[in-house]
């Protein structure tokens, strides 16, 4: 596997503005093509009781328009240079992206600059917003079969607020915000200070300093946004819950276990796991349901990673008459033979393999480059990592795998949501 | 002020030239023409094995017979099954996939540089020794029957069929699917031969794009594919499109639908036609995308449809140019009425310089976007080889996209967009359909969705008919995925207009103008979402107080039927 050691580090250049801004350039003149990502270090998580959504109504904002952009005008500029363009919120960000044409770096920095400047938080944006979102929480998670799934399992693992909420949040809550408490959460948390501004593609770095001073070098900083405690018990106290939805055509059920924070060698060791057990048509679970014993229609897994106590899930839809309890048990059974064998070396080849599949193709796309850069610089405050956290992965041994399946996942401290359908028709 | 450079939108930097080298190109002794760019960014390759091979090449008594062929290689070979095909290929982290299209079949693989080897081994297996196992084909043919079920329930592919036989006739770019008695008559000799005389190597390319030692891969290529036999290739004669005189109206009823799917078509330009550069800055100022004419018309003023656009499909023999949207079905005819507004302004009004800026900065800006990646510089070059572009097709574009001039936009569509002798194909509710629509063309005919014409005269609503009486509050309930959703209409009628209100989990809607003809009610309720107007499209047929009928939502692609009565 030498070769696979040769993957040269991408370049970076961090420094910061007077008003605290982060930047990280990552020049790269392969394509003359460059991204922007600009991350506000500002989630669910920063959210407090009473006060549910607003970060994710923001982000809504975002695209209402600054002084010199109008309503809408940020897709438009986009458009019409070739570009791309999105925005994004969970429990850990909120972030805002571009690619565009290399020659388009100014347009990019000055659309990205004015709202962070001058955002039009307004009576009637916010009235505005507040309706979509509305409707967006009635369409993805209200009227949508196991639209709800996710927050519900999330509360039954955390204990602490700031983790167990929703991103979506509570439609009272939002209701009851005024323009004042929604202009005040703006200078709080889209102040520079408490940002990253990614550059990523073909431009030089002397004039894309230039030009971040110019567009950006005089948004005032604020005070820093308080200090948060994301901290949690470690058990989750087997909690199980039924819930009816109405609009499920089948039953459903998840599991979900409390895990260590991202980064952690528990965390990674647990992320391969997932890999083993279900990810791709010979993960281990894979061949047992869908395959073997042909019992479900649909199985999935991930770990939602975050800078406090993380988790993973393993769900599944099974077929009309199969037995859930027997579903359960195949996959308990798996997560035992894992605690107590360890993935095997076919097992570990394939992970390493597809680890630095991932980790090469990443690094094409100038956007998922200024993407993962941002993490690692808003999190971690070391946008290095991008360059090292695949020799972290490697690094895990089968018997970490083995140990850290062992702890957290071969237990009953986990919660079991199970769906139950119940339409009247 | 010191602000003052922020209030306009700043000027772009000098724009970066974006260079693609010319690749390396050689041939085997047995035809098999290869194609090497070699990139060592990143540790990454990509290969790809296309044949002059489309489904218009499938013989008139095996029909499906190439896409069956390109989905069946990796279903079992000499030496592997299906299953350790996929193990195999998991293991290396890579990925295999075949597919066919009208005009070729591709082999695409790609992974990691370290296994370039164990993956090409892979690909050779699959294309050289495949041994279509009798019960992959079982299970193909089960799947492939369904879907082409399935397809039969989607306008989108009701349109395409109907606007494929319209313009192409006896040319097989008529065919846009096979039949299920096609598929069923598939068999495993047929599938043996018919993979020994077509999937040849000298009516195929080869192409490896990545880290790649030329000297080594070619001492492979000549391992793995030296010994692969030469065929003869058959240059098919297909008949020409027919040459089209009047302007034709095909409607295909789904009675009760509150939507109707428009098309407009003719034929235009085949992919290597000289005017494609132009043609393609005309397109995108008429309806390519969200910014384009139609779709500011169509959508953003008139509020007929959530998307408007016109389309060209460039192939390797012959091509045609599309208008195409999904509208309220009682918005039919003032649809039609505003789609050839705009093919009129193109071919009569020259283009303003932004607008015209606008479009050629969107071309010339989304391509280097495409070359990013591996998998989408790839794809660049396969096209390129495919349809035998010029060999600077790739260094070029983008200047052949600037000098594209307003005259020339008008010029191409003059040629390429001639409304008289258009083919208008509308999939929806025929009876509705039929009045708005009828003005626009020379002649008329009407299919039901299994493609069998009908008589026209059964979709005439006599004038006498009575105009029922819709006034009141209606309790229905909208069948969504087995459920019953409650909904409420109330509803005011004056004469045959109607106006009111609907109320629904998702929102409540105002009715503004809404229209009842003999016992049929269309309607549109207009709500707001995430700051976007949001419709849901009416159709209902009153009898007495009990009505029923279809509620088209945005975030539903079919229409869902409703049914329920009048409160006392």
């Amino acid at each position: 596997m030498s070769e696979m050691f040769n993957l040269p580090p991408l370049e970076l250049e961090e420094y910061s503005l007077g008003n605290g801004l982060r930047v990280v350039l990552n020049p790269h003149a392969v394509i003359p093509v460059v991204s922007i990502a600009v991350y506000y270090n500002v989630g669910s998580r920063n959210e407090r009781e009473g006060r549910t959504g607003f970060a994710h109504l923001f982000e809504h904002m975002m695209f209402q328009g600054s002084e010199n952009v109008p309503k809408a005008g940020h897709f438009q500029h986009i458009m019409k240079c070739g570009g791309t363009m999105n925005g994004t919120t969970s429990s850990e960000r909120t972030n805002y992206y571009e690619t565009l044409p290399a020659s388009q770096l100014p347009m990019a920095l000055w659309l990205e600059s004015d709202r962070m400047r001058s955002l039009a938080v307004t009576q009637e944006n916010l009235d505005n917003q507040r309706e979509a979102v509305k409707e967006e929480k009635r369409l993805r998670y209200d009227n949508q079969p196991y639209g709800q799934i996710f927050d519900l399992i999330n509360e039954m693992i955390y204990k602490n607020f700031a983790n167990a909420h929703s991103t979506i949040g509570s439609m009272e809550h939002l209701d009851d915000a005024t323009v004042e408490d929604v202009q005040e959460f703006f200078r709080i948390y889209y102040a520079p200070n408490n940002a990253v501004t990614v550059l990523s593609g073909a431009f030089e770095s002397a004039v894309a300093k230039d030009l971040i001073e110019t567009y950006f070098g005089d948004i005032p900083s604020q005070p820093l946004p308080p200090e948060l405690d994301v901290s949690e018990p470690s058990e989750v106290a087997a909690t199980y819950r039924e819930w009816e939805d109405n609009l499920a055509p089948f039953p459903a059920f998840l599991i979900g276990w409390k895990i260590p924070p991202r980064r952690s060698p528990e965390f990674y060791a647990l992320y391969l796991a997932g890999k083993i057990l279900y990810d791709g048509e010979s993960s281990r679970l894979y061949q047992k349901l869908v395959k073997g014993e042909e019992s479900v229609i649909q199985l999935f897994g991930f770990t939602d990673e975050r800078r406090g106590p993380s988790s993973i899930f393993v769900g599944a839809i099974p077929k009309p008459e199969k037995d859930l309890s027997q579903i359960r048990e195949t996959i308990m059974k798996e997560i035992h033979d894992l605690a107590a064998h360890g993935p095997s070396s076919e097992e570990m080849e394939k992970i390493e393999n597809q680890l630095v599949n991932d980790a090469v193709r990443m690094r094409q796309s100038s956007m998922s480059r200024a993407q993962q850069i941002a993490e690692f610089a808003l999190y971690d405050g070391d946008p290095k990592l991008v360059n090292s956290e695949l020799f972290d992965l490697l690094a895990v041994t089968p018997d970490q795998i083995r140990h850290a399946v062992g702890v957290y996942l071969n237990t009953d401290n986990r919660a079991l949501l199970d769906v139950v359908p119940a339409g009247k028709g | 002020m010191k602000t003052e450079f922020r209030c306009n939108p700043p000027e772009p930097l000098e724009p970066i030239p974006f260079d693609i080298p010319r690749p390396f190109e050689t041939t085997l002794d047995n035809g098999l023409r290869i194609i090497i760019f070699e990139n060592d960014r990143l540790p990454l390759i990509s290969y790809r094995l296309a044949f002059n091979l489309g489904d218009i090449n499938d013989p008139v008594d095996a029909r499906g017979i190439t896409s069956a062929m390109a989905s069946l290689l990796s279903e079992g070979t000499q030496d592997y099954t299906s299953r350790q095909l996929a193990e195999k290929i998991e293991r290396l982290g890579a990925s295999i996939s075949t597919n066919s299209s009208d005009d070729f079949t591709i082999v695409a693989a790609s992974s990691l540089s370290l296994y370039r080897t164990e993956i090409l081994q892979l690909l050779a297996e699959i294309v050289l020794t495949p041994t279509f196992p009798e019960d992959e084909l079982d299970l193909y043919r089960r799947n492939t029957v369904e879907h082409l079920k399935f397809q039969r329930s989607q306008p989108n592919f009701l349109a395409g069929e109907q606007a494929a036989r319209l313009l192409y006739g006896e040319h097989p770019y008529s065919k846009v699917s096979p039949r299920a008695e096609d598929i069923e008559k598939l068999d495993r000799q047929t599938l043996i031969k018919f993979h020994a005389r077509t999937m040849v190597p000298n009516n195929a390319i080869f192409i490896v794009v990545g880290a790649v030692d030329r000297p080594e891969f070619l001492a492979e290529m000549n391992d793995l594919f030296g010994g692969w036999q030469p065929g003869t290739p058959t240059v098919e004669k297909f008949a020409s499109p027919p040459s089209r005189t009047a302007r034709t109206l095909t409607i295909v009823d789904r009675p009760g639908s509150a939507q109707s799917n428009i098309v407009i078509a003719n034929l235009a330009i085949k992919r290597t036609d000289p005017d494609y550069f132009p043609t393609i800055v005309m397109n995108q100022v008429l309806g390519a995308g969200a910014s384009s004419r139609v779709f500011m018309n169509l959508r953003e003023e008139k509020g007929y449809t959530y998307g408007a656009y016109t389309r060209l499909g460039a192939k390797q023999l012959a091509g045609d140019f599309e208008a195409t949207a999904e509208v309220r079905t009682e918005v039919t005819g003032a649809s039609l009425k505003e789609f050839f507004y705009e093919l009129d302004r193109i071919r009569n009004e020259t283009v303003g310089d932004d607008e015209l800026a606008d479009a050629k900065n969107f071309l010339t800006g989304v391509f280097p976007l495409r070359a990013e990646t591996q998998e989408g510089l790839t794809n660049l070059i396969v096209n390129q080889h495919l349809y035998g572009l010029p060999d600077d097709y790739l260094q070029t574009y983008r200047e052949n996209i600037e000098v594209v001039t307003a005259r020339d936009v008008k010029r191409v569509a003059n040629l390429h967009i001639r409304p008289e002798e258009m083919a208008i194909i509308i999939v929806g509710d025929a009876e509705e359909i039929l009045p708005q629509a009828r003005e626009y063309a020379d002649s008329i005919e009407i299919f039901d969705t299994e493609g069998k014409m009908q008589d026209e005269a059964k979709y005439v609503v006599g004038d006498e008919a009575e105009t029922a009486d819709v006034a009141g509050k209606w309790s229905l309930n909208i069948d969504f995925q087995g459920q019953r959703l409650p909904v409420t209409m109330s509803l005011e009628q004056n004469g045959s207009a109607v106006t009111g209100e609907l109320e629904t989990m998702l929102g409540n809607g105002k009715i503004a103008d809404g229209k009842v003809t003999g016992s049929k009610l269309v309607a549109t309720a207009r709500a707001e979402m995430q700051g976007s107007p949001v419709e849901f499209a009416i159709s209902g047929k009153a009898d007495g107080n009990e009505m029923s009928g279809t509620i088209t939502a945005p975030i539903v692609p079919d229409p869902l039927s409703f049914s329920g009565s009048r409160q006392a």
